[in-house]
């Protein structure tokens, strides 16, 4: 048997019931072909579910498709001249970038935060990582009834605890300058967790060395944290801060629970009216046009993200 | 389910007792979630003959909690006997996600043989052809028949002449008060109900008599954050104005701009924050009116079995007219046949039977405070003693409904749109000059859009 091996082949380790020579022809094709038929069924999953929808939605908005009827026909760029025009559009991508920037800082920082204070040794750290990641395990619906009721203006926790200090009630989800700060509350709350165990996970794996050797040059430790630790997790900062920021840009659920948008539209998302217009207004082909233009912002944020990240490298 | 563990006859040192336990747990919880599979697609119908399946009626609503209970024992009294149906409910979530599933499987042609509809969404379907019309010669054969219903009600259930729809029930905006309160108050006529106001001033009275009453709170309202709320306080409101609001397609929407300022103004001098407070949310205000602060409650009657179970001595009237009009805004649950491209007539005939009999099973409905629209049922003894259902049963003559269009009703985008600045108004965000300019707005931009039903 040994004999149709090719010489200098890897023969000797495989066991004497040799795979017949048809199978040893799969095995060569396979890896002439890089492993294609190995991410063949993730492929047809993401072109069924990722490309053929994206395509589909492109197409949908150059049309006036609805949800409602059947017959639709190409106009062209009629959606896009609508949403160019559309004040609604410019108000909820707005919202879309202010929570975003409201968000995105403090989920940065406050996880940095509870990571440093985590990894410097605190007493109890099992217990402190599970409080802080707890609320990340909450579903969507769990966390907004529990803050609708923090938030409530007359029962909540919110004023009852401003009434004891002495100061003015707020109303956290009706003054239109407050809710979207309520909400990004809210967010940093339930999400900040994720962040956390990024950081956490990174500063473990840092090595000491540094940190040993400058302790021993006579640095202390804001100057260690600040001169060796941080620099040392700018990869994961990055990282941290991307991740974060594209998380931010598709934020719906929390808003769409607690404030359907309001008040006086001073919350809902861009996500948000994409929904209202095509599945509670029926317009599909003018929806797409709008998540379109959403599509190339993100990319824009994408690129500009991309760019910074590669210069600091 | 069959095999057994040679290990469960002869408990072994080796293997503790909790590790055969668990493993039988988990053989139970397999054949229990095994079980419930099997009986999944009968449980759904009511009576011994379901086991035909095929045949069954399909229904579709929206009716959940209380309501859906109810609408479970109206379907099991009309499928006892011989020529019981055999239906297959299926209950979908309330709100704007009902109606999108609603519109896409009749638009797919093959929907369910029977839906609810709110009677104020019907403009955004009939034109499109997302309904079917129904057979009034067929209706009237099983009993039932334009005179049952209120003129307020039936005459939205056409659409260019024809009846697309069967309304089940008229659900207003009314008021609930405290007994107690309002006697203290001095609200109440001799006979113990809730005495007529007629004018502005002499409902902002009534608040100011009440706050005092009760020592807290007036008159209670829930608004925050709401998409429905603001709106049909204003609506009824305006209605009782005698003015026009009319959407007429492609615009501009025809709205009293004076009027609509007064009903406004009457809003915000209302809930000023100090009589009647101006910042509560729907659940908050709830809890207030249960929790006894507050001797008043501008609420849908369908909170009764929440407000009945608070303990309160609770009275309930329609909403008081304070304008020119008698009018109060309602909807209502209304039975639609959605489009099929190609219904079996001898299915059509029996969803016209179902629909006629499940319509003199109302009183059942009654019980959780709607209003039956089909009258006979108001009439039968079984009705006047429902307390305090009976006592705002007239709101029905005078119901007034959302202006019909395609965006409207419901769990629309229109009703949250308009919601949007009468709640800044209310929480003195914006003045109602202001907020009535947006309100036109808001009605001209929706105007504008391609109608995408017709």
């Amino acid at each position: 048997m040994t004999t149709t091996a090719p010489p200098g082949s890897q023969r000797r380790t495989e066991p004497p019931t040799a795979p017949a020579d048809g199978r040893r022809a799969v095995l060569r094709r396979i890896r002439s072909g890089n492993g294609f038929v190995f991410v063949l069924p993730f492929l047809l999953v993401f072109a069924l579910f990722m490309v053929w929808p994206i395509v589909q939605g492109l197409w949908m908005s150059f049309t006036d498709s609805s949800l409602a009827l059947r017959d639709t026909s190409f106009v062209g760029l009629d959606n896009y001249t609508e949403a160019f025009g559309d004040p609604d559009v410019w108000s909820s991508l707005g919202n879309t970038v202010f929570f975003t920037a409201i968000s995105s800082v403090p989920l940065v920082l406050v996880a940095l935060a509870m990571a440093l204070l985590v990894h410097s040794g605190l007493a109890g750290q099992w217990a402190w990582r599970l409080a802080f990641f707890a609320p990340y395990l909450l579903p969507v619906t769990v966390v907004t009834l529990i803050w609708t009721w923090l938030y409530q203006p007359e029962l909540g926790l919110g004023n009852q605890f401003l009434d004891t200090l002495g100061m003015e009630p707020v109303g956290w989800l009706s003054d239109e300058s407050v809710a979207m700060w309520s909400i990004a509350a809210l967010t940093v709350w339930w999400t900040v967790g994720f962040n956390f165990l990024l950081y956490l996970a990174a500063l473990q794996s840092l090595p000491t060395t540094f940190d040993e050797a400058a302790a021993l040059d006579g640095a202390g430790a804001w100057r260690r944290l600040w001169s060796i630790t941080l620099p040392q997790l700018r990869r994961t900062t990055g990282l941290v801060a991307m991740l974060q920021v594209l998380a931010s840009l598709k934020v719906f659920d929390q808003i769409y629970i607690l404030t359907k948008g309001g008040p006086n539209g001073s919350t809902r998302p861009v996500l948000e009216y994409v929904y209202d217009v095509g599945f509670t207004g029926y317009r599909l082909g003018y929806a797409s046009a709008v998540s379109y233009l959403f599509f190339a912002l993100i990319i824009v944020v994408s690129l500009v993200q991309f760019r910074l990240f590669r210069r600091e490298d | 389910m069959s095999s057994r563990s040679p290990l469960q006859g002869v408990p072994a040192v080796s293997d503790p007792p909790h590790r055969l336990s668990r493993r039988r747990l988990l053989r139970h919880a397999m054949a229990g979630t095994g079980a419930l599979l099997a009986a999944g697609p009968l449980s759904g119908c009511a009576s011994p003959a379901s086991a035909s399946g095929a045949s069954a009626l399909s229904v579709w609503d929206l009716f959940q909690g209380g309501d859906g209970m109810l609408m479970d024992e109206m379907i099991d009294a009309v499928s006892r006997g011989d020529d019981g149906f055999d239906v297959d409910r299926t209950i979908l979530d309330w709100g704007p996600s009902y109606y999108t599933k609603l519109a896409m499987s009749a638009a797919g042609g093959r929907a369910s043989d029977v839906a609810a509809m709110h009677l104020s969404r019907l403009a955004g379907y009939a034109p499109g052809g997302l309904v079917d019309p129904f057979d009034l010669d067929l209706l009237a054969e099983f009993g039932v028949t334009e005179k049952d219903f209120t003129p307020a009600v039936w005459s939205r259930t056409r659409h260019e002449g024809t009846v697309y729809a069967i309304p089940l029930d008229v659900h207003p905006f009314i008021v609930f008060y405290d007994r107690k309160a309002a006697e203290k108050a001095g609200l109440l006529d001799s006979s113990g109900a809730l005495a007529p106001l007629g004018s502005p001033e002499a409902l902002l009275e009534a608040g100011r008599a009440l706050a005092k009453a009760t020592g807290t709170s007036g008159i209670i309202f829930g608004h925050v954050t709401d998409t429905a709320q603001n709106w049909r306080l204003f609506a009824g409101l305006y209605a009782q104005t005698g003015a026009e609001f009319t959407l007429p397609d492609g615009g501009p929407a025809r709205i009293d701009v004076d009027a609509a300022v007064r009903v406004v103004t009457l809003m915000t001098q209302l809930f000023d924050g100090k009589t009647n407070p101006n910042n509560l949310d729907y659940n908050g205000a709830l809890a207030a009116f249960t929790g006894g602060r507050g001797g008043m409650a501008m609420l849908g009657e369908w909170e009764l079995p929440t407000l009945k179970e608070s303990g309160i001595d609770l009275g309930a009237a329609p909403f008081p007219q304070v304008f020119e009009k008698p009018a109060v805004y309602t909807d209502s649950h209304s039975f639609v046949l959605p489009h099929q491209d190609d219904p079996d007539p001898e299915r059509r005939r029996e969803a016209h039977r179902y629909v006629a009999a499940v319509l003199k099973q109302s009183l059942t409905w009654a019980s959780a405070g709607h209003i039956p629209a089909y009258q006979p049922v108001l009439s039968e003894p079984g009705y006047a003693k429902l307390e305090p259902q009976s006592s705002y049963a007239d709101a029905a003559k005078v119901a007034v409904l959302d202006p019909p269009n395609w965006f409207v009703g419901a769990g629309s985008n229109f009703q949250n749109r308009m919601c949007q600045p009468l709640q800044s108004a209310l929480l003195g965000n914006t003045s109602p000059e202001k907020a009535v300019r947006q309100m036109v707005r808001e009605a001209d931009a929706l105007l504008r859009q391609p109608n995408p039903v017709a």
